[in-house]
């Protein structure tokens, strides 16, 4: 067997950290660590998607999950937890949640098995400038829509945290 | 057996930076020490070596002979990663840097981006440092650095955008080669926007609320001592070079000037700048914590969306 | 290209097991946003298949975790009102709608 590529290593590394990550996030009873392995995980996904050839999206994620999404859930973690750590998180149903999430898995799994993908092309060269032709042209309704969506989001957290103080 | 070779370059590559950046912090300490005591109307070290030059090296044994002391409470986990996630992401930005007419670790297509994008994860490794020290003034320290940080990444993207958008590429290298005539004239309102911001995302200068010594101990960094001490600084002295390059690049036209080579050039507008920032910090009073935010929200936020708009008509007229 | 399906649909499981059975609010966001990210993967994946010209599917990612950040801000803001009237974040002791 040859020596595989460096981006098939990269890819099957980023995959594996990013699998970690996530396992140990939904599993883990210390809150705390949960959240950095979860920032482990949004990084692993940002790797990959630049070995996908996605460099805009891959630092998009950065900015937004790591950087915001993250932050977020730290500040929101503190302000909301009388002690350091929580008690056992795994309520009644763990076995029978467990054994369904690994059936949809697997199930997925096996019909991506049977399923002809076609072969991966190369990345397109002026990779940028199709990107923003793509996002302000012929999307450019869903992004200002998602704009909007934005703003109302930002309004309903700050109502929400606000509260009944008025 | 080129994928090898560029492995391993990317490796050396990683090794050069963080000498690199290392080397920075030991000198840009000693210089800032010397112009904050001019400044003063005294001296500075004099003492350790020729004219006070060996100090930092002197500081820097000093700190690793230090005893590595934990506070007992403390998660061990993200006490350790609190230091390094503050450090690695301001060491990793300086991959997209062309130290110099052309000579850059890596020129990617998306450098401006990765510029802006790789320092927020920083914000995590301060709350880690805050939270994990369980000491109340380092937690609210840790706190306020963050929201500190956050609110004014958005301006500082912003006047970066005005930039990007007049040179029509997000790639540092190429930004500088478009240049014709300096951003910094061009759009002067994102050029001390981006300054401005960069300084308070440094946590240095009159924006140094979370690390003030007299109001909160030493902040989110209280409960740390010797090297992971340093980790912090190295943080802050090698942001503050990168925050002075990417300017120079972006605002300032990088290595262009009449006779010297672009290299000297590049690093006189750099240095330059750092003592730009140093000269603001040892000069200004202190914002306090509410007014910080409020020049962040209120001053910053309309003016780079100012900039944006005069980017906009700069493109129009330049095209 | 398979690899990507697996790795996506594994993650998808665990995102899947992790917002059914935890019991901390911010945790379920946590594994919903392991979801969101595994379908973004799968997006961009999909693109670089087909049609890389296009980059639908890249904008598709961006869309959605621009979307994915919206959901994360407005849940913890209602995680914090939550605490704020019950005092607790635990989501099997929230339950005055139970019949």
């Amino acid at each position: 067997m040859s020596i595989p590529a460096p981006a098939d290593i990269l890819f099957w590394f980023f995959a594996a950290a990013a699998v970690g990550g996530a396992a140990y996030a939904v599993t883990s009873a210390h809150l705390i660590r949960s959240i950095l392995a979860f920032g482990a995980f949004l990084t692993a996904v940002a790797g990959e998607y630049y070995l996908l050839a996605a460099e805009f999206v891959a630092l998009v994620q950065i900015f937004v999950y790591v950087g915001g999404v993250l932050v977020l859930m730290l500040f929101a973690l503190m302000l909301s937890t009388p002690g350091e750590s929580q008690p056992s998180s795994l309520g009644r149903w763990s076995p029978a949640v467990g054994v369904t999430a690994v059936g949809v898995g697997a199930a997925i799994m096996i019909a991506a098995w049977h399923t002809p993908l076609p072969v991966v092309k190369e990345p397109a060269a002026g990779r940028l400038d199709h990107l923003g032709q793509a996002l302000l042209g012929d999307h450019v309704v869903v992004f200002e829509l998602v704009g909007v969506l934005l703003f109302a989001a930002v309004v309903t957290a700050l109502v929400a945290v606000r509260g009944e103080r008025r | 057996m080129s994928a090898l070779f560029t492995f391993l370059w990317g490796f050396a590559m990683g090794v050069i930076l963080l000498s690199l950046v290392g080397g920075f912090t030991a000198g840009f300490i000693l210089v800032e020490r010397k112009v904050s005591a001019r400044m003063q109307m005294r001296i500075g070290p004099v003492h350790t070596g020729p004219h006070g030059l060996l100090q930092t090296v002197a500081d820097m044994i000093k700190l690793m002979m230090k005893e590595d002391v934990r506070p007992a409470r403390a998660d061990r986990v993200a006490f350790n990663l609190g230091p390094l996630l503050t450090a690695v992401p301001a060491v990793m930005s300086f991959v997209v840097l062309p130290l110099g007419a052309g000579v850059v670790a890596r020129d990617l297509n998306v450098g401006v981006l990765y510029f802006l994008a790789v320092p927020s994860i920083s914000v995590v490794g301060l709350v880690m440092a805050g939270w994990a020290s369980y000491d109340n003034y380092s937690f609210l320290g840790g706190l306020r650095a963050a929201a500190q940080f956050i609110s004014y990444e958005i301006p500082r993207t912003l006047s970066v955008v005005g930039v990007v958008v007049v040179a029509g590429t997000l790639s540092t290298v190429r930004i500088m080669e478009v240049q014709t005539i300096p951003y910094a004239v061009l759009l002067p309102v994102g050029f001390v926007v981006y300054l401005i911001t960069s300084v308070a995302e440094l946590n240095r200068g009159p924006f140094d609320i979370p690390e003030a010594e007299s109001e909160i101990v030493a902040g989110f960094h209280t409960e740390y001592s010797g090297l992971r001490w340093s980790l912090f600084f190295m943080a802050e002295y090698g942001g503050m070079f990168a925050a002075s390059a990417f300017a120079t690049v972006l605002f300032l036209g990088g290595g262009a000037g009449p006779l010297l080579p672009g290299f000297a050039w590049f690093w006189l507008k750099t240095l330059a700048l750092v003592f730009v920032l140093m000269w603001v910090r040892w000069t200004l009073p202190r914002f306090r914590a509410d007014q910080l935010m409020a020049l962040a929200w209120k001053g910053l936020l309309p003016a780079a969306l100012i900039n944006l708009g005069l980017a906009f008509v700069v493109l129009f007229l330049v095209r | 290209m398979t690899g990507v399906v697996f790795v996506t649909s594994l993650l998808l499981a665990l995102g899947a097991y992790g917002a059914l059975t935890r019991r901390n609010a911010v945790a379920v966001v946590i594994s919903l946003e392991i979801m969101m990210n595994a379908a973004n993967l799968n997006l961009v994946a999909f693109s670089r298949l087909h049609t890389p010209e296009l980059m639908t599917g890249q904008v598709f990612a961006l869309l959605a975790i621009a979307v994915g950040a919206c959901e994360a801000a407005v849940g913890l803001a209602l995680i914090l009102a939550v605490y704020r009237r019950y005092g607790t974040t635990d989501l099997d002791r929230i339950n005055l709608l139970r019949g």
